[in-house]
């Protein structure tokens, strides 16, 4: 049977305001040990996800003075908890990312779900 | 100034050109560490196999495919006492997360230490090293009153 999303995803992610700053977003990842932070707005709705990748672009510049909203990597694509795995491993190849965020399928509610971690679908390749 | 070697951890995870893949997603799995590097019998570096090359191969027969077919050659050879600046640049031009440090001093193409993204957003967000022992020795401790 082909593996869903929801067979490898986390229930819950880490979060962050639009409108913080990239400090505090950078200190948000390094205590919880993640590389990734969603962005979320006040009513909870994802705007995007902020990688490592995007934060070292501000590297040099006040950290205190860019907002997580200006270097997020918008949230385009929807994957659903039945969603293939396939289709969401495809989508981070091409795309770069070692995050995917979830959302519910139920139609109109953008709040997320979870989060399909590049080191799930590792342990799964690693099984025997 | 702020050099590589302040922010680099040292050490690395290896591993030989004609290992199979499903040994190198054990190791990426077992250790923790998001990249393997692949050596020769020599000690040289050949390439690198971070976790996102290792993903696109998700569904194929892991135990047919080694290690070469799937790394990346690697080429650049970033010196301990660089400025970070110029081995962030690198990795933004190329879009990689993993930079294998080579130390001139320890032989030709030999790996000491990685950089990685995460490395320097450690940096950059002013946490400093020791918050946490110290928080520690506040909250387990018996006595509170031994903390600095």
């Amino acid at each position: 049977m082909e593996k869903k999303v929801m067979n490898l995803m986390r229930k819950g992610a880490l979060t962050c305001g639009e409108n913080m700053s990239i400090r505090e977003v950078a200190q948000i990842m390094v205590v919880n040990g993640a590389r990734y932070c969603v962005v979320t707005n006040g009513n909870h709705q994802v705007r995007g996800i902020i990688s490592a990748r995007s934060i070292l672009r501000a590297f040099g510049k006040d950290l205190d003075q860019i907002m997580a909203k200006e270097i997020l990597l918008p949230y385009t694509i929807a994957v659903t908890p039945n969603s293939s795995l396939k289709e969401a491993v495809d989508l981070m190849s091409r795309k770069k990312i070692e995050h995917v965020i979830v959302v519910s399928d139920q139609p109109g509610n953008k709040a997320v779900f979870g989060l399909l971690h590049i080191e799930d679908i590792v342990t799964d390749m690693a099984k025997d | 100034m702020l050099r590589v070697c302040d922010l680099m951890h040292k050490g690395v995870n290896c591993c030989y050109p004609e290992e199979t893949v499903k040994s190198v997603a054990k190791t990426i799995q077992a250790s923790q560490f998001r990249s393997v590097v692949v050596v020769h019998q020599s000690g040289e570096v050949w390439g690198l196999i971070s976790i996102l090359d290792l993903v696109r191969h998700h569904g194929e027969d892991l135990e047919q495919l080694s290690a070469e077919d799937i790394m990346r050659p690697y080429m650049i050879d970033v010196d301990p006492q660089w400025p970070v600046e110029r081995a962030i640049d690198i990795m933004r031009k190329r879009k990689i997360e993993h930079l294998i440090i080579i130390d001139p001093h320890a032989g030709p193409k030999r790996p000491i230490g990685i950089l990685t993204t995460f490395d320097i957003i450690r940096h950059m967000s002013q946490i400093k090293t020791g918050t946490y022992e110290q928080m520690l020795r506040v909250y387990d401790g018996t006595s509170i009153s031994s903390a600095p």
